[in-house]
């Protein structure tokens, strides 16, 4: 299976395309279309060891809000964008967009301050929906996709915890 | 010996007490707040009691509850902890009321000791060194300018109306003391229609180094050493050592001397902190006493081999303490990072949320302090405090070495913390020459900073591998993009398609 991994780090962002073949237990692996020497384990929960020429990375992997990963190995962090073979196929180029229908998440606890559209508004991957106060830093929490406003739970003054569903956009 | 203690705290505190009172064979009882039911501190608890809602003023500050909750389950003791109730006088005087021993000092030491103002007044009374000043208007320009120079420069003169740093200027030699005098009078009566300053000693860059003492109730009161706490960020301490790279055997004898004074003045009990500032040339001066055990107690108890919470329960209990202060002498060296769910990327706010994954650090010479687990969601009512990471060794390069290895293992995802923060304190060729003072980390995060340690080759190569392996054991990636904690794998598959891999775990 082929994925195109976007990596952002410190450092700036890099492209790499990575293809995982699967032989018996193990897989084959190659990187930007070079073979390398790569073994690759779930080595506990959200814990990917990789050993890669003989050197041994342990990557801690977490899902972000946004849909992007988070990675963290050492003393260094990367976001990682992923788009798989089936994305892949349906959009060939141009930024990355959710599909199906979405919940609209609370990234952080906070307060609901502002909302910026109603039910069955039409809206703009991208655009604003609900504007989120925490510690004191206002926050716009935008549409992963373009569609519509089918549901909207979140309330002007409502208090919301990280994870709470603030919208459903189809 | 105490029937039962009740812990009236919560986190990383209350698991810390909880397991001194079961190393002593104490029942104990823990009390926890609605958003509290899955904490630590409650799965390790012999009994546990539901004090209120999540906010702390209508649960682990009501001191009603916390007293029904002692008279139901019998307790004759209590622990504050540290924070909440801790320094409040209207806690030891409700346990009194009910017959309940308060592990700490009595309400009145708090109240004389604990007050800034009070405290000082009590420390020039015992012959403890305070900020050197006049504290009252000086009208005569001359006779400001030789108290300055007996008192040696810098000083700085302020505004009696002042607040806010109008009418104060810092004198730096005396030569410019007239200047300053004139801009700082005029300045005040431009300000607050009165002209009037007073003088005190200018500390510039002072380190904050403090003693913890402990006293019994039969008349002995020990030092058992400084701590040095001088990286700070915005007066929050984050970095805690002993024994400081400054202070001699001479200094830390005359420091004991000090706070041990103070403490007999003030008829202390228990255990408590004496803070001071210490100037360039290593005088010290009080600045307040903290009337509970401390957050950075543990590196205390690894230089000398003591267990403060068990010796505060023993004393509350009436007994002696069991050695003379001349035998405490500090062994090796120990520091503790303080380890919050903050984000470093947003000026350090807290942001709790779920600890998806850890990995803790372990191995020679390490102590983790903590009140957070896997799967636990770190609740965003209290202080985000996760963990309390202590390393020794025989020497401070040792410690650090031990520390900087520590930080590499130690792993919590699906929240952020400032981890990095202490990679890069750890790195900076002031730290580890201890170049430090309480300004110094607020200076250096104002200063941009490259990464600290470059990545090993191979470090990307290995994240995107990593990424799109995650992706391809992800459970119908039906969309790329759609990926919610909501929709996050199931562990049971996880689990599944890990053990097919047929791997160690």
């Amino acid at each position: 299976m082929k994925f195109e991994v976007h990596l952002d780090s410190a450092t700036g962002r890099t492209k790499h395309v990575v293809d995982l073949e699967k032989v018996g237990s193990s897989y084959k692996v190659s990187l930007d279309g070079q073979p390398v020497d790569a073994d690759v384990i779930l080595a506990a929960p959200n814990a990917v060891s990789v050993i890669l020429n003989g050197t041994a990375f342990e990557i801690h992997i977490a899902p972000s809000l946004d849909g992007t990963y988070k990675l963290q190995t050492g003393a260094h962090e990367f976001q990682a964008n992923i788009r798989d073979p089936r994305a892949w196929r349906e959009r060939k180029q141009g930024p990355l967009e959710a599909e199906g229908r979405q919940q609209i998440l609370a990234p952080m606890p906070g307060k609901v301050i502002r909302l910026l559209v109603n039910v069955g508004d039409e809206v703009d991957a991208g655009q604003g929906l609900v504007v989120v106060e925490a510690m004191k830093m206002q926050n716009e929490i935008r549409s992963p996709k373009k569609g519509k406003v089918e549901r909207l739970e979140a309330k002007v003054g409502q208090p919301v915890n990280a994870g709470d569903v603030l919208a459903w956009v189809d | 010996m105490f029937r039962k203690v009740l812990i009236a705290n919560r986190g990383e505190i209350a698991v810390r007490i909880l397991r001194a009172c079961r190393e002593m064979g104490i029942p104990s009882v823990c009390v926890f707040s609605e958003v509290d039911r899955t904490a630590l501190h409650i799965r390790l608890a012999d009994e546990a009691y539901l004090i209120g809602p999540a906010p702390s003023r209508d649960s682990y500050l009501r001191i009603d509850k916390l007293i029904d909750v002692a008279r139901r389950s019998g307790c004759d003791a209590l622990h504050p902890g540290y924070g909440f109730l801790a320094e409040n006088p209207a806690l030891p005087r409700a346990c009194a009321d009910e017959g309940i021993t308060f592990i700490g000092p009595s309400p009145e030491t708090m109240e004389t000791m604990g007050s800034k103002t009070a405290g000082k007044q009590l420390a020039r009374r015992a012959d403890v060194p305070t900020v050197p000043g006049t504290d009252e208007a000086i009208e005569n320009p001359e006779d400001a300018q030789s108290l300055a120079r007996t008192m040696g420069y810098p000083i700085v003169l302020k505004a009696v109306a002042g607040g806010g740093g109008k009418g104060m200027r810092v004198v730096p030699s005396d030569e410019a003391f007239a200047s300053c005098w004139r801009d700082a009078s005029s300045e005040a009566l431009n300000a607050f229609g009165d002209a009037r300053v007073f003088l005190e000693k200018y500390l510039d860059t002072p380190r904050h180094i403090e003693i913890q003492i402990f006293a019994d109730a039969h008349g002995r009161v020990v030092s058992l050493g400084e701590r040095e706490c001088s990286v700070q960020r915005r007066h929050q301490k984050v970095i805690e050592e002993a024994p400081s790279t400054v202070v001699t055997p001479d200094l830390r004898r005359k420091m004991g001397d000090a706070a041990v004074r103070l403490a007999r003045a003030g008829g202390y009990v228990n255990a408590g902190t004496v803070e001071f500032l210490v100037d360039a040339r290593l005088n010290f001066y009080f600045l307040e006493v903290n009337t509970r055990l401390q957050v950075e107690h543990p590196v205390t108890e690894q230089v000398t081999g003591l267990d403060l919470v068990k010796l505060q329960i023993a004393i509350a209990a009436g007994h002696r303490l069991p050695f003379a202060w001349e035998t405490i002498t500090p062994r090796g060296h120990a520091m503790e990072v303080r380890i919050y769910a903050e984000d470093p990327d947003n000026n350090f706010f807290p942001c709790p949320g779920k600890i998806v994954a850890r990995r803790i650090a372990t191995g020679p010479g390490l102590r983790l302090d903590e009140g957070v687990y896997r799967g636990w969601t770190v609740p965003i009512e209290y202080d985000p405090l996760l963990s309390k990471l202590i390393a020794w060794g025989n020497s401070r390069e040792e410690t650090i070495a031990r520390l900087r290895r520590a930080l590499d293992e130690y792993t919590i995802t699906g929240i952020r913390t400032n981890v990095g923060l202490f990679r890069r304190i750890l790195a900076e060729p002031e730290f580890l020459s201890g170049q430090i003072h309480t300004k110094w980390l607020d200076r250096l995060l104002a200063r941009p900073h490259p990464p600290v340690v470059p990545p090993r080759p191979g470090t990307e190569a290995a994240a995107a591998i990593a990424a799109a392996f995650w992706e391809s054991i992800q459970p119908s990636s039906s969309a790329s993009g759609s990926q919610t904690p909501q929709a996050a794998p199931s562990r049971w598959k996880q689990e599944g398609r890990r053990s097919q891999l047929d791997r160690q775990p």
